[in-house]
């Protein structure tokens, strides 16, 4: 799939994941986490990274993933403080907009 | 909608951004919004321009919505057994409008009186306002969060030619997420864009430096201050709150830990959540509310529809006694 913005989006998506320095920090500060990781900020990014590079995963998990996160932004304070600039929040919000442009474009192909 | 988007996409949402798209509503109610103002007198050009936004006109009509959902029981995901979804939807947007169609704004309903209260506040201040009363559109700030970027872009364009057309200049926001929307989301969408945006507590806190006016409550209160995520973090107000409720007579108020109040705030788990995952909402919701009852609190102050809705639903089983208020509300009523 080419143009319509999905491989910047996907750049944009795995450059964010790149710059992330595993230090987990985010996990404490995601009000959905209840004990499993992909319910925490870290996890969601870990798995649309690993979606994008590897193909693993199905685009149904994902959308459980990150359509339970609050946009609350609580990680990305912290991970601003430890001056990391993966913007963990924003790179959710752009996971989310990559899902609908792919559903988007699969729709346009429908006759 | 084809079913490749509704596949991926929850229906929660996608029945969202099919109000907006379509109705120009969050909740896709056709009664009109400006109900509250019609005894107001506002006019339609003034230096500052009210955004009175959904979340407020129409908070009664989402708890409407949201319960009758939650009822049917088909809110959540819906992967896998989305066929008929849609029509269920379409069918219960039918039965909410008839229902709701019936509520009007009244002391009832605790959002409404939050519109009255904060023109009358900036009134008071001496702060030339008015509202674009049914032209005021949606600002589309849901089909942002959950991903529909060309709608949102297009629908952005377009409320930003009807503001040109009503040659507004200065807003004047309530809800934070629609005043952070239109502050910092919308330039990156819109050439050129020129609107100066203030969060009415913003305006609020410097009117009453200038005018020099002391509130005074009536009784004692012990309050506590629950940050909206969208205030405290997207338009970064953390002390403005705070210094407006502590220079109100008669209102204490009690100290959270640090790691749970200001910029590092918890969510409450209310807005966009609510339309996915109800249960998880619940369950966030009550684990603010406990944190922000540990402090003794009789009374919670916020600022923001979502929450408000949020916290007195889930306050309402811990602790009946304990009252949610709008920080707009209680300075109304402080202010002389």
């Amino acid at each position: 799939m080419s143009s319509s913005g999905l491989e910047e989006l996907e750049k944009e998506i795995t450059d964010n994941v790149q710059r992330c320095w595993k230090c987990r920090m985010c996990v404490a500060m995601c009000p959905t986490y209840e004990g499993w990781f992909t319910q925490s900020t870290a996890g969601r990014l870990m798995a649309i990274n690993l979606y994008i590079k590897h193909g693993l995963g199905s685009e149904e998990e994902l959308s459980t993933m990150l359509y339970a996160c609050t946009t609350c932004r609580r990680c990305q304070e912290r991970c601003r403080m430890l001056s990391t600039d993966c913007r963990p929040a924003d790179t959710i919000l752009k996971a989310r907009q990559y899902l609908v442009k792919r559903a988007e474009l699969r729709e346009g192909k429908e006759p | 909608m084809s079913r490749f988007v509704k596949d991926v996409i929850p229906v929660g949402h996608i029945y969202i951004r099919d109000n907006v798209l379509e109705k120009d509503t969050l909740t896709g109610v056709s009664e009109s919004k400006a109900l509250w103002a019609k005894d107001l007198d506002l006019p339609k050009r003034a230096e500052y321009t009210f955004f009175a936004a959904c979340g407020y006109q129409h908070m009664k009509y989402v708890e409407a919505m949201m319960g009758a959902l939650k009822k049917a029981g088909k809110i959540g995901m819906g992967m896998g057994k989305v066929v008929g979804i849609s029509k269920v939807f379409s069918k219960l947007g039918l039965d909410i409008t008839s229902i709701t169609a019936k509520i009007t704004a009244s002391e009832d309903d605790p959002y409404t009186p939050v519109l009255t209260s904060a023109i009358s506040l900036l009134r008071k201040l001496g702060v030339d306002v008015g509202y674009l009363h049914e032209e005021e559109p949606c600002c589309g700030s849901p089909i942002y969060y959950a991903g529909f970027m060309d709608d949102y872009a297009e629908h952005a364009g377009k409320n930003y030619e009807i503001f040109q057309s009503f040659g507004v200049r200065k807003v004047i926001g309530l809800v934070p997420a629609c005043t952070a929307a239109l502050k910092n989301v919308y330039p990156g969408y819109i050439n050129g864009y020129d609107l100066e945006v203030q969060h009415l507590i913003e305006v609020v806190a410097q009117k009453l430096k200038e005018t020099g006016i002391k509130p005074q409550c009536k009784e004692r209160v012990k309050v506590v201050y629950h940050d909206p995520c969208q205030l405290s973090r997207y338009l970064e107000l953390t002390d403005e709150p705070r210094e407006l409720l502590k220079s109100i007579e008669g209102v204490e108020l009690a100290d959270l830990d640090p790691e749970q109040c200001g910029k590092w705030s918890t969510c409450c788990g209310g807005g966009g959540l609510e339309a996915t995952h109800p249960e998880l909402a619940e369950r966030i919701g009550v684990r603010r509310a406990e944190e922000l009852l540990e402090t003794g609190a009789s009374v919670i102050v916020s600022n923001c529809p979502a929450c408000e809705m949020q916290l007195a639903k889930v306050t309402k089983k811990l602790d009946p006694n304990v009252k949610v208020i709008d920080l707009v509300r209680l300075l109304d009523e402080a202010v002389e």
